[in-house]
């Protein structure tokens, strides 16, 4: 039905589907034509596989060997050249900026969960921890990033600290990325960590664990698997949250999508791809989140 | 073996000061076995929780194996590893085997190889019944089960003292003897022992001394015929008089 009533409503403002034109931005088949070096002649040809090896000598007796496909050779043994003659083509599959930008949101988005994950698990221990210092530091942190935009936070980020410390739009589109996320991991751990029951903490004490000791073996693992479905929802927040990142002029997926329809306008068809792009990742997360889920399962 | 001296721990909260443990001296012998009992918050586990520094005292002094406790030069760390405590709620790691439950600290804390953790682990289990259990997870465990797991993971760290806060308090009746059983074969082999413990018939049988508590204080204490046949506080008599 909402297909069918889509369908009538793009009919009316007369858009022309092109599905047709998409498949180009994720792979093309790119063509790199070879010419001649120097004026001279083709020695010999000899096929090597569904390759054509060309050899050609010029008039000075210098020697050059060239490899083209074999359907689009455009010379024959014994041929006269001039300097800039085709010999013929090469073709390779490119990536196109559809995928382009999917690899730049993947990467984009995994270094600055690693990252956000770091910053989240120790501004979550100084949260939990006895030193009013180190606990009114994380507050702070955690306050000021829950409570501004992310989209300010990357402006500040590119223009401000951009400039000033002289780093990459790609260094403070990250940086922002993970500084945001680490807030709300923050959170997470400190609410895993508080709901391990106090006897957990008091038996690795009562062993002789130090409290770093007691933390890694102990209270640690046992949050990480407690907190593992919002930590899951918070990365997959940091997946979608990326897409923001092209506002300072990264290559992502949204803003590749955007290239994209400037030359095709094929609006409709490419933020459908785009969301689906997106929608690819976050499942794959979700299912590898659920796959160490079962896997932390069986002590329950 | 363990000496309190004044022992002081007061709780402030919510306007009120509560004197958990008020003024606690005493004197616990190489191979003792000393039984704690009171009624409920008596202070006695607060006491108890003291003598390995899950508690900071308010004042007073703990002197276990000749090492003050509370001189600020003293890593407690160090002492814990000497003096083994068993909780009632068991406490064991529920995301560890029943077999690295007992590994885990001899080797994080006393460095010992794996092969001769897991040794001395299987030989703890077997002593308190359970080697066949070495590979389930606790929660598969009954109750009087983990707290014989709770029992080998202490005695692994071969402390010199072993605590036990109400370790049958929590469980199901028919449990209690296994875990007590394991116990008395302690108190046998001349392992030191401090227990709080609502057990009547265990105080009588196995402790060399009973102490008992009431309001932060020590009121009595004397050998089990003593306290049993012939209490002289009228509190003690009460209190007796209520649980037999």
């Amino acid at each position: 039905m909402m297909v069918a009533g889509l369908w009538v409503a793009t009919k009316k403002i007369d858009y022309t589907w092109r599905w047709n034109r998409v498949p180009q931005y994720f792979v093309y088949h790119d063509e790199t034509q070879i010419p001649a070096p120097f004026d001279g002649h083709v020695a010999t040809l000899s096929k090597l596989g569904d390759k054509m090896r060309i050899k050609v000598i010029s008039d000075d007796g210098e020697e050059a060997v060239f490899e083209v496909d074999s359907n689009a050779i455009e010379v024959s043994e014994n041929d006269t050249l001039f300097e800039g003659d085709y010999l013929g083509a090469t073709f390779e599959w490119r990536a196109g900026p559809l995928l382009v930008g999917l690899w730049n949101t993947l990467w984009i988005s995994a270094v600055a969960s690693i990252f956000g994950m770091i910053i989240g698990l120790v501004t979550g221990l100084c949260r939990v921890s006895n030193n009013p210092t180190l606990r009114s530091l994380s507050i702070t942190y955690i306050e000021l990033i829950r409570g501004t935009p992310l989209l300010v936070q990357l402006f500040i980020f590119y223009f401000f600290l951009g400039t000033v410390l002289d780093i990459s739009r790609i260094m403070a589109g990250i940086s922002a990325l993970a500084i945001f996320a680490g807030a709300y991991v923050a959170e997470i751990i400190r609410a895993g960590i508080q709901s391990i029951p106090k006897g957990q903490m008091e038996a690795a004490r009562s062993l002789g664990m130090n409290i770093p000791q007691a933390m890694i073996h102990i209270i640690l693992p046992q949050a990480f698997k407690r907190t593992l479905p919002p930590l899951a929802g918070q990365f997959i927040s940091l997946i979608k949250d990326s897409s923001l990142v092209s506002i300072i002029a990264i290559t992502d997926l949204t803003k590749s999508g955007r290239e994209v329809i400037t030359s095709t306008f094929a609006t409709f068809e490419i933020w459908f791809v785009v969301a689906f792009l997106y929608l690819l990742l976050t499942s794959v997360l979700s299912q590898v989140a659920a796959w160490v889920e079962r896997r932390l399962a069986v002590s329950d | 073996m363990i000496k309190t001296v004044d022992l002081k721990k007061t709780f402030i909260g919510r306007g009120q000061t509560v004197h958990a443990v008020d003024g606690i001296s005493a004197h616990i012998k190489p191979s003792e076995v000393v039984v704690i009992i009171g009624p409920s918050g008596s202070g006695k586990s607060t006491y108890l929780r003291c003598l390995n520094g899950l508690e900071t005292l308010t004042s007073g002094q703990i002197i276990i194996d000749g090492v003050d406790l509370t001189a600020k030069k003293t890593d407690l760390n160090l002492v814990r590893r000497e003096v083994g405590m068993v909780f009632q709620q068991f406490n064991l790691f529920p995301h560890k085997s029943v077999l690295q439950n007992i590994v885990l600290a001899q080797q994080v804390v006393r460095k010992r190889k794996n092969k001769e953790a897991e040794g001395k682990a299987r030989m703890l289990l077997q002593k308190v019944g359970i080697a066949e259990k070495e590979n389930e997870y606790p929660i598969r465990l009954s109750g009087g089960q983990q707290q014989r797991v709770a029992i080998a993971r202490a005695l692994a760290m071969d402390p010199k003292i072993m605590l036990f806060d109400e370790p049958t308090s929590a469980l199901d009746p028919e449990m209690v003897g296994e875990v007590l059983e394991v116990m008395k074969q302690l108190a046998r082999e001349g392992m030191t022992m401090v227990v709080v413990t609502h057990e009547m018939g265990f105080a009588r049988e196995v402790a060399d001394r009973v102490l008992f508590m009431d309001q932060g204080k020590l009121v009595e204490e004397g050998t089990p015929e003593h306290f049993f046949t012939t209490p002289q506080e009228e509190r003690t008599k009460a209190f007796l008089r209520q649980v037999l």
